[in-house]
């Protein structure tokens, strides 16, 4: 039995050899296009290694020092380190440490403590409390703090600035 | 001699034949129109801000091409041959500065283009012209301003001063503070997690390249478009208000008239609106006006670029922002509402980058593209300046334009160190001590 090759169901050659010729052209020019957008996706880094050493404990004041190669606040209080970060956590300028005139009493984590300084951010006007979190201004939250660990082999400090931990961190040094 | 002659004859006409024939015979020409209704041609109606606009283009499209031999891209030695560029290079300070100036100038005349084409309403098409939609060159148009200020954004970043550096870091975060998408479009724009090596080369391509190449296409476009849509939006408003009139046929027309004895005398009942009083010839007027304004805005733009001062800060510096830290001032708008802009709902956070750097203008955008289609103002409105049946959107405009300038204003002058607001005549205090 004959079947009319123009029913419904049915597609010429012709008709399939161009719906597939374009198929395959739209096929190799979204490949092209993704190709091109892919590469410009590095897969390697070429930037600093998040894991920096920052010097031995000893050689850090009691208090506040900023390390301007790292944008990052190293704490030492009673002999335990904490660092807090300098990069605002709304746009990524750099905050600075504004000591008070005089200090003041705020509750902070729930504890009622007294703070001597602020974080303020020159771009956009956020205030951070002496402990990162977030006084006034912009910033949706705390300004994030590191990991910091002693390193075995030299005594010095390794902060990760890959690995954020809470305001309850601190490395104790034995005494 | 014949030569010479052969190559200018089309740019003097002797007559307006030659006038005619010389659109179709020489390429530069045939960008023009033949005929161009007269209003179209007066300063009072367009103050030829798109032809401004054009020379700003031009303008900076040859000195950017002689700045690219003299500066390298790279963050170690793009500051220092800015400094070259500035100093050592001769005339080097002319050429940035004819180029900077430029820049600034064609921010404000395309922005001043598109409130002169709100307010005449040139953004519509009357129903009497055949197969134009002056809407569709109004959003080609919304395109070419954001082009601009991408153009201007890339070419500040180039120097890698303070400026640069700060203005980069907070545009990057900007987009990444894009819920979903935010990472992807900052690593795709940086080329990496941090700013450096990449980033600059990055935008150095899409400011030199890219965003050019683009823009040129687009004003292409929008060239093409003014012609398929009629000529300027004052033509409509002409045909609208049109009544029909009888005349002596035109010297330079040509009439089909059949079996009409060689004597008859006849008249021809035209609209009035073609009556060649109402036109001149695009060869020589229009090419004449576009040199002088081009020549006019090249003089302006050399005169300023000789009387003002062209500012370098210091060399980028990741471990200090400069305190304030503000953007040129068609930024400062955004940076003012990027600053004022975080929602707090309960324990849930949206990012002033988010709101103020993303979505505010991206609704501005999508209001602007629209608003050709939402108006629905009369015909005779269009081409018309304020015209009476479009007050209220006149008045919203001029409020979200005034809204707009009010922002840069706080962000310019009140704006003090760590963004605090302080009155005007209040000086700024020294600042608190600094670990």
């Amino acid at each position: 039995m004959h079947e009319n090759p123009s029913s419904d169901t049915q597609i010429s050659r012709r008709s399939f050899l161009r719906r597939g010729g374009l198929a395959a052209v739209f096929v190799a020019l979204v490949g092209e296009g993704y190709a091109m957008l892919r590469s410009l996706v590095p897969n390697v880094l070429y930037e600093r290694p998040k894991q920096v050493k920052v010097g031995r404990p000893q050689d850090f004041e009691e208090g506040g020092t900023f390390l301007e190669d790292y944008n990052l606040f190293v704490f030492k209080e009673k002999g335990a380190i904490y660092t807090i970060s300098s990069v605002c956590t709304h746009l990524g300028c750099n905050v600075k440490l504004h000591l008070l005139p005089k200090p003041r009493t705020v509750e902070l984590g729930g504890k009622r403590v007294s703070e001597s300084f602020e974080f303020a951010c020159p771009c956009h006007g956020s205030l951070f409390h002496s402990d990162g979190s977030v006084l006034k201004g912009p910033a949706p939250k705390a300004l994030p703090r590191f990991h910091v660990a002693l390193s075995p082999k030299d005594g010095q400090l390794v902060v990760d600035t890959g690995r954020q931990v809470d305001t309850e961190f601190r490395l104790t040094l034995s005494a | 001699m014949n030569i010479v002659k052969a190559w200018i004859r089309s740019f003097a006409p002797a007559n307006r034949k030659e006038a005619s024939d010389s659109i179709v015979d020489n390429l530069l020409l045939h960008w023009f129109p033949n005929k161009v209704f007269r209003r179209s041609y007066a300063f009072s109606y367009s103050f030829w801000l798109g032809t401004i606009a054009m020379s700003l283009f031009v303008i900076m499209a040859v000195t950017g091409v002689i700045l690219m031999f003299l500066y390298i891209p790279s963050v170690e030695r793009a500051y220092w041959t800015m400094k070259d560029i500035d100093y050592v290079v001769s005339y080097g300070w002319l050429l940035r500065g004819v180029h900077r100036m430029a820049a600034h100038f064609m921010v404000a005349v395309v922005f001043f283009h598109l409130v002169r084409t709100f307010y005449t309403a040139a953004y519509r098409s009357s129903p009497k012209m055949v197969r134009a939609d002056r809407r569709v060159n109004w959003i080609i148009g919304n395109a070419l301003l954001i082009l601009t200020l991408a153009l201007s954004y890339t070419g500040y970043l180039l120097p890698w001063d303070q400026l640069a550096y700060w203005a980069l870091i907070i545009g990057a975060n900007v987009a990444q503070s894009t819920p979903v998408i935010g990472d992807t479009i900052k690593e795709l724009l940086i080329g990496g997690t941090e700013i450096g090596q990449s980033a600059l080369l990055r935008f150095y391509i899409l400011h030199c390249i890219a965003l050019p190449l683009l823009l040129t296409v687009g004003f292409v476009f929008h060239m093409w478009r003014i012609r398929k849509d009629g000529g300027l939006a004052c033509v409509d408003s002409a045909v609208e208000g049109s009544g029909e009139i009888t005349t002596e046929p035109a010297s330079d027309k040509s009439y089909l008239l059949l079996g009409a004895p060689a004597e008859t005398r006849y008249t021809v009942t035209t609209s009035a609106f073609l009556h060649p009083k109402n036109f001149i010839q695009g060869n020589p007027h229009v090419v004449k006006r576009v040199l002088w304004v081009f020549t006019g805005t090249l003089a302006l733009t050399v005169l300023f670029a000789c009387l003002l001062k062209m500012p370098l800060e210091a060399p980028a510096n990741p471990a200090v922002a400069p305190n304030p830290a503000k953007a040129p001032w068609y930024f400062l708008w955004l940076q003012e509402l990027i600053a004022d802009t975080t929602v707090r709902i309960g324990s849930l956070t949206l990012n002033g980058g988010f709101i103020g750097g993303v979505l505010i203008p991206t609704v501005c955008v999508l209001a602007l593209a629209a608003w050709p289609y939402l108006d629905r103002s009369p015909p005779q409105a269009i081409g018309v300046w304020f015209h009476r049946s479009r007050w209220l959107q006149n008045a919203v405009f001029t409020l979200v334009v005034l809204a707009i300038l009010a922002l840069i204003y706080v962000a310019a002058f009140l704006r003090g160190p760590n963004w605090i607001l302080y009155p005007p005549g209040v000086p700024w205090p020294l600042e608190p001590p600094i670990l």
